[in-house]
């Protein structure tokens, strides 16, 4: 089987908007999350957030939207997006720079796009307030395709003419993680050459302080302390929002085109918990075996593993759960790979993180890093025994095990290796 | 008629991100109800809702000027535009209305009369 790469990576995220700045934002530990208004005006015990800095997207409709100096938005594609798809389409342009993809390789038979995002809560809330006060009079023509999930790939594919695949998936926030699996399916069966997988989050009341109902979002109101995965304190996810893409691809075909090649996809494993549509199987059975799929797919040994990007969001159960996966397939073989958690610094982007994160693994990877888990101060009891770094290590892991959890029961991790370029 | 304090309100609710002009001519209409400055205002909302800005501003092209064939207005923007008329000056506009506007002469003559309409009934 031919090697499958990732050879561009593109990033609108709370830890910057571009992969220099995210690098260094993982190399010096620098936090995206800041105080956050969910509802101006009203007090909510909810108070800080992983933010998005130099965009503007807080007017209900995109006339009023702003962003940075130099990017280039078609008003016929702007129409279209919500306002994760803004962060979205600036993160996919980053990437085709970065993969220097043509117009005739993006519009090729072999091209796929796979996409998540939860949609747009706010947006939807607009146009059906709009439909309700009208009493079904007054329809914006956009209301469907801009507010649904799937708004990422309805709107991505018809503006770059993706005619390869496209699809969405919708495993919460396992999401992304899984499309990069079956693009890797679909490029190792020959079906495609390059598939773009993307994910965005809008950052809004709607959409994150929605968690609050389950009390899984933090209510530590120290932007510094809140999002502390693994840590005895932990008391929630911090939300973020924003875009990431990056482009998985054949290495022939990333070699051709002398694309930077940040790592290889050496495969991929996926389970279900089979229990609780919120909570993680406390003891981590379904996530082990996701990562023993993952490993033996890859033909890896929980001994080369060097680095694993944690799902770990800093919920109390869910990162108890993880530890527990962790001591089951590495600590009971021998094996102590460094494990943190970028949410640390992010927050927990939902269904962007999988593709997120291992965008962040592959900028490790060829940068020569390991991240850290910022604000871990007391390490969870279950967490005895696993090798958790707090600062990041100026080491270059040559495999590096990215594990995901979604609602549901969804568990999916990938297998990244060192690439050569 | 739009009273001075809804307009202001309007405006800041329905025309945040467009060009300053649209917004001081709505401004202005609203004060003085003066018809003429309603193409400064409709067609401006056009104009930016048009994919790609057009040679010259609408308000200067000639009122025989084709909105799909000589300036690519597509049903979105067209849709969007009359959303907005509605939002701004709280004119309805019915499919069959909208299916007889063709042209910026069209455009223009469509909002005057609607305008015109309810200010008459207004006193």
């Amino acid at each position: 089987m031919e090697r499958i790469v990732i050879s561009g990576v593109g990033f609108v995220t709370s830890i910057g908007n571009d992969r220099a700045t995210v690098s260094r934002s993982l190399r010096e530990q620098t936090t995206g999350i800041e105080r956050f208004d969910f509802m101006p005006g009203v007090e909510l015990p909810v108070k800080v957030a992983g933010t998005i800095k130099g965009f503007d997207t807080t007017a209900p409709l995109w006339p009023g939207w702003r962003w940075p100096a130099g990017q280039t938005v078609p008003k016929d594609v702007l129409r279209g997006l919500p306002p994760h798809g803004l962060h979205a389409f600036c993160a996919v342009e980053q990437v085709i720079a970065d993969a220097r993809l043509t117009v005739a390789e993006l519009t090729a038979e072999d091209t796929g796009l796979f996409c998540a995002s939860a949609g747009s809560p706010r947006l939807m809330r607009h146009y059906l307030g709009q439909i309700d006060e009208s009493r079904g009079q007054r329809i914006a023509p956009m209301a469907v395709v801009s507010t649904i999930a799937g708004t990422l790939n309805f709107n991505l594919a018809a503006h770059y003419g993706i005619r390869g695949a496209v699809a969405g998936f919708v495993s919460a926030c396992a999401s992304t993680t899984q499309a990069l699996g079956y693009a890797f399916d679909e490029i190792a069966l020959g079906r495609l050459r390059r598939v773009l997988v993307v994910g965005g989050e809008d950052l809004t009341w709607e959409s994150v302080y929605a968690f609050h109902g389950m009390r899984a979002l933090s209510r530590n109101a120290d932007p510094a302390r809140a999002s502390r995965p693994f840590d005895r304190d932990r008391d929630g996810f911090v939300g973020t929002g924003g875009g990431a893409a990056l482009l998985l691809e054949s290495a022939s075909a990333a070699r051709e085109r002398g694309a930077p090649i940040y790592a290889e996809m050496a495969g991929w494993g996926q389970s279900a918990d089979g229990q609780s549509v919120a909570i993680s199987d406390p003891s981590g059975r379904g996530l082990a075996t996701a990562m023993r799929r993952a490993l033996a797919a890859a033909k890896t040994s929980p001994g080369e593993v060097d680095y694993v990007n944690a799902h770990a969001t800093s919920t109390p159960a869910g990162d108890a759960a993880e530890a527990r996966a962790l001591h089951t397939v590495f600590t009971e073989s021998g094996a102590h790979p460094a494990v943190s958690s970028t949410k640390s610094l992010t927050g927990h982007g939902l269904s962007m993180a999988g593709v997120m994160e291992t965008a962040f693994c592959a900028l490790g990877i060829k940068e020569g890093f390991i991240p850290g888990t910022a604000n871990l101060e007391h390490p969870d009891a279950a967490c005895a025994g696993l090798n958790l770094p707090r600062a990041t290590l100026p080491e270059s892991p040559r495999v590096v095990l990215k594990n995901s959890s979604g609602f549901g029961g969804s568990n999916v991790c990938l297998v990244l290796r060192r690439g050569e370029n | 008629m739009i009273s001075t304090i809804d307009a202001k309100q309007r405006a800041e609710e329905q025309l945040a991100g467009f060009p300053q002009t649209v917004v001081d001519h709505y401004l202005a209409y609203a004060e003085s109800n003066d018809p003429g400055l309603l193409d400064a205002v409709m067609l401006g909302v056009l104009e930016f809702y048009l994919a790609k800005p057009p040679a010259q501003p609408l308000t200067q092209m000639p009122g025989s000027t084709r909105l799909m064939e000589d300036l690519g207005v597509d049903s979105l923007a067209m849709v969007d535009t009359l959303f907005m008329a509605e939002s701004l000056f709280g004119t309805t506009l019915t499919d069959d209305e909208l299916a007889r506007v063709n042209t910026l002469d069209d455009l223009r003559g469509h909002f005057r009369r609607h305008l015109a309409t309810s200010a008459a009934h207004a006193a």
